[in-house]
């Protein structure tokens, strides 16, 4: 069943009604060349805390944006009216902007025309989801914490979009987008525990598992002990692994490589990490958000970023691709992290080899500290737990950490195959469970 | 749309949610229009005009919540999207184990208008696009500066609020701002320095005030100056904060504990909790006696002081600390009287007509002391001083903090020297708050502001005005980051 079909919703603009909408500006455009994005998104969320529902919401936003060029003279404009009238007044305003707008030396044109990949990126079951939907799966892990007696707050969402870019050279792409999401914080008194997953398919959420997870974790949490800040060997969670490489992903651009802003300069080619692991774009992979294309018009497709520990990718901007004569410019949408070698089964199994360690389940307010060499602070978050002799003996307060990615992914002990990974500051991805050694924590706090 | 119009579709939706049976209910219609110009490294990177409109429906159903939202102004849409909010919340009263009741207040009927100048949206964009380019020009002129970065920022909206208790309030607000930034290297390291104007409700006059070419010749040198500086020497020093930087470090430490829907487990997913728990109201020391924090949604130009909050709440002003004790909390009409409040303090605001209002961070600003910023310095024997915004994160319930700057200057025996790179400061915000000995008086006071302030699910960016007079902290921790 499409989004179309389901009855009193609202119906999302299709392939067909994109090229209209589309045809109305690029046949009307005076530019040297145009440009228009659709983004129409249906989204709802229920949101619940002391589990109860305290916030239940449905939007419908429907966007075009224009991007016109006269030579090298560019301007944008949009609007969520898809009226005729509307439409035609959007391009006028990019118009207008375009012509006072000085010469843009980086501007280029839209890509070529091309045929895109098409990934799975909707599903049907999480498309024809509505607020009922939400609400029996949020009320599935209220329940569930309500029998333990404790606290919950989280979401449930569901959204559906239509995507789209089209160009007064002919390019055209739309793809529907589908994505479910599911994030819980469980309350035990002062302990909490916690679980997040993302997916295009509502049904593949795993609340209830995920549910149960963070219950046991809040129930260890309960008893607390702070320690001294210092240097730990850790047991990151895929997630707390998530929220570091995310900082590496962001901080990849090629223009700031060029102009020796990176914390990468120089590094291209060169080991930036563990040599067993290896980062790749793979959108088509059914547990990741691939998309087909990007907002620009470029196809998404598998690109090898880290190859056994050496960078060999940038992430370039159109104009820099072409300085350095790039033919091809890999997107970053779908990230996996992997590591080569004999992986442990699960988190658990790490757990199992740590003489003494510290297992965190999540960081929270990652911001860089120094660009020059990426160092990052953080706090541990919901999940922060002593392992003794091959076992968790007890949570610990949380810490503050001062580490850059590029120092602490040199020291790689041990790993899990790659699994599924989401926070609420970071985008998906598949990483492994990590042990590294000598993390540094350089402050402790009262929880 | 016309407010004609806009009355007619609020009047449709607000008749289908109160025959309901709904005991509450309301509509914000918002039409927004943003203009954002951006460049970099000497290049008008991008000029985008952005038009938003759209409108939401809230509904209280027996105790239970439901919002729906639509982009499409017509009055076709109004029916489903009203009859999409009652449904919603007959759901949420179904597994409503508590009801959620609103507290009272009086009807209003009211026309908001942001008082400015010069209206942003009519100064030629060539005159905008030629003042960025002067300025990336001149910070690059700098040897050693290698990048710049500029952008001018311009926001009007229109919004109409009726609610089923009879309140109709008319808006025409503006927001304005304008900030560089340059870029030096040196030794393989990486630097910069940046000037900002505060985000602020008036009009185009507060970027010419600003006189960017005057300051950009300083930002670039600082830039330069800063990159060479010395690393600092890790240890307690005595701090004066500049009231840029104090403008984020209130935000963190102060504003985002007193929020009472945090203080009440509602953020407990995301954004997070509070440690300023209810039975601290009015017996916790938060900090020193020097430290009075007054939240204040009247002073005019401020981005939180819009006449009335989207409950429909009169912007009022009141304690939060008060000579160092914990007194007040950031409310709106759902949560005011979980603590005993009969009346909301109107700071439940949404980020668009598409999202639902939530409690926000108000203007919360650092009532100035008596000192000045030369009498600061000159009782500090080995401190360091700090401008603007630099590296930030606090832990979840808002005591563990650490905060950079965007530049530093070692302060020996009274007197500013040299600059200093890679400062960054930690703590814990009680300690942090009650080592503060002096504020500077009001002669210092300036305001700035955020309008990306992250909370909710989905996100929201909430805008709030953070006012402060310098002020010195003793014996803080200090790093290098």
């Amino acid at each position: 069943m499409s989004s179309a079909n389901v009855k009193g919703w609202p119906k999302l603009t299709s392939a067909d009604e994109f090229r209209f909408l589309a045809d109305l500006v690029l046949k009307r455009s005076g530019a040297d060349h145009t440009v228009v994005n659709l983004h129409d998104l249906h989204t709802g969320t229920t949101r619940f805390a002391n589990s109860r529902i305290v916030q239940n919401v449905d939007t419908r936003r429907g966007t075009v944006t224009v991007t016109v060029a006269f030579d090298s003279r560019r301007g944008s404009a949009s609007t969520t009216d898809f009226t005729a009238g509307a439409i035609q007044d959007t391009l006028a305003r990019a118009e207008r902007i375009a012509q006072v707008s000085p010469e843009d030396p980086e501007y280029l044109p839209p890509p070529e025309p091309q045929v895109f990949p098409t990934p799975l990126t909707s599903r049907p079951e999480t498309a024809a989801a509505g607020p009922a939907r939400r609400l029996e799966y949020a009320n599935e892990a209220i329940g569930q914490c309500r029998i333990e007696n404790l606290q919950a707050a989280g979401i449930v969402s569901s959204s559906v979009a239509s995507v789209g870019v089209a160009a007064s050279n002919g390019l055209f792409a739309q793809e529907e987008r589908t994505e479910g999401r599911f994030s819980l914080t469980v309350q035990a008194e002062d302990a909490t525990g916690w679980t997040a997953a993302a997916h295009r398919s509502l049904d593949h959420l795993k609340i209830q598992d995920r549910t149960l997870s963070a219950i046991h974790k809040a129930k260890r949490g309960r008893e607390v002990q702070e320690l001294a800040p210092g240097r730990y060997p850790v047991i990151l969670e895929p997630a707390a692994v998530a929220g570091l490489w995310s900082w590496m992903l962001w901080t990849l651009d090629a223009k700031s490589y060029e102009k020796g802003t990176s914390p990468f300069a120089g590094q291209l080619g060169r080991q930036i990490v563990d040599e067993r692991l290896t980062l790749q774009n793979l959108p088509g992979h059914p547990d990741l958000l691939g998309t087909g294309f990007t907002n620009e018009g470029l196809p998404s497709e598998d690109a090898l970023w880290i190859e056994k520990g050496v960078l060999k990718q940038l992430d370039y901007d159109r104009f820099t691709a072409k300085q350095q004569k790039m033919k091809r410019i890999a997107t970053i949408e779908a990230p996996c992290l992997s590591a080569s070698g004999p992986a442990a089964g699960k988190t658990q199994d790490l757990i199992k080899r740590c003489e003494r360690a510290i297992l965190v389940t999540n960081f929270w307010y990652i911001r860089i500290v120094n660009p020059t060499d990426l160092t990052l602070t953080g706090m541990t978050r919901d999940g922060t737990f002593l392992v003794e002799d091959g076992q968790i003996t007890s949570a610990v307060r949380n810490f503050r950490f001062h580490e850059s990615p590029l120092r602490v992914f040199k020291r790689v002990d041990a790993f899990t195959e790659p699994v599924e990974a989401v926070t609420s500051e970071t985008g998906k991805m598949l990483v492994p469970a990590m042990i590294l050694r000598d993390f540094y924590f350089s402050s402790v706090t009262r929880f | 749309m016309s407010y004609m119009r806009a009355d007619e579709m609020a009047d449709l939706a607000l008749k289908r949610v109160a025959a309901s049976g709904a005991e509450y209910g309301d509509i914000r219609l918002l039409k927004s229009m943003g203009q954002t110009i951006s460049g970099e490294d000497r290049r008008i990177a991008s000029i985008r005009d952005v038009e938003d409109s759209g409108f939401g429906v809230r509904v209280l159903y027996h105790g239970g919540w439901g919002f729906a939202a639509s982009s499409i102004l017509s009055l076709e849409e109004v029916p489903r999207v009203a009859d999409l909010a009652v449904e919603i919340a007959r759901g949420s009263a179904s597994l409503a184990s508590e009801k959620t009741r609103l507290v009272d207040e009086p009807v209003h009927r009211d026309r908001v208008v942001t008082q400015c100048r010069i209206d942003p949206f009519t100064v030629p964009l060539d005159q905008k696009t030629t003042l960025l380019r002067d300025v990336m020009d001149s910070l690059q002129r700098q040897p050693d500066v290698v990048r710049s970065s500029v952008s001018l920022w311009a926001r009007r909206d229109h919004k109409l609020f009726v609610s089923t208790e009879g309140t109709r309030l008319e808006f025409d607000l503006l927001a304005v701002q304008g900030e560089f930034t340059a870029t030096a290297r040196h030794d393989g390291r990486f630097a910069s320095r940046s000037f900002a104007t505060p985000h602020l409700r008036t009009g185009y006059e507060l970027i010419e005030a600003a006189n960017f070419m005057a300051h950009a010749p300083r930002i670039a040198s600082q830039a330069v100056e800063k990159v060479r500086a010395p690393a600092v020497r890790p240890g307690l020093y005595d701090l004066v904060l500049d009231p840029e930087h104090l403008a984020l470090t209130m935000h963190e430490s102060c504003g985002h504990p007193s929020e009472l829907d945090r203080a009440l487990g509602y953020e407990a997913n995301y954004a997070g909790t509070s440690f300023l728990t209810p039975e601290k109201r009015g017996t916790f020391r938060y900090g020193s006696r020097h430290v009075n924090l007054v939240a204040d949604n009247t002073e005019p130009e401020t981005l939180a002081a819009t006449g009335y909050d989207d409950d429909g709440v009169a912007c009022q002003r009141w304690d939060i600390v008060r000579q160092g004790l914990f007194v007040g909390y950031c409310t709106n009409r759902e949560v005011a009287s979980k603590v005993g409040e009969t009346r909301s303090r109107g700071s439940n605001r949404a980020d668009s007509w598409g999202s639902v209002p939530i409690v926000r961070i108000a203007n919360i600003g650092l009532e100035p002391g008596s000192a000045s910023l030369d009498d600061l310095l000159a009782d500090v024997k080995r401190g360091i001083y700090i401008e603007g915004h630099g590296s930030y994160s606090i832990d979840q319930r808002r005591y563990n903090f650490q905060f950079g700057g965007d530049a530093f200057w070692l302060v020996e025996n009274g007197k500013r020297t040299g600059m200093l790179r890679d400062v960054i400061y930690h703590g814990i915000t009680p300690e942090f708050w009650n080592s503060c000995d002096g504020v500077a008086d009001r002669r210092h006071r300036r305001r700035y502001g955020f309008i990306t302030c992250g909370k909710g699910q989905p996100g929201q960016s909430g805008w709030m005005t953070h006012a402060a007079s310098h002020a010195r902290f003793r014996r803080v921790a200090v790093i290098k980051g």
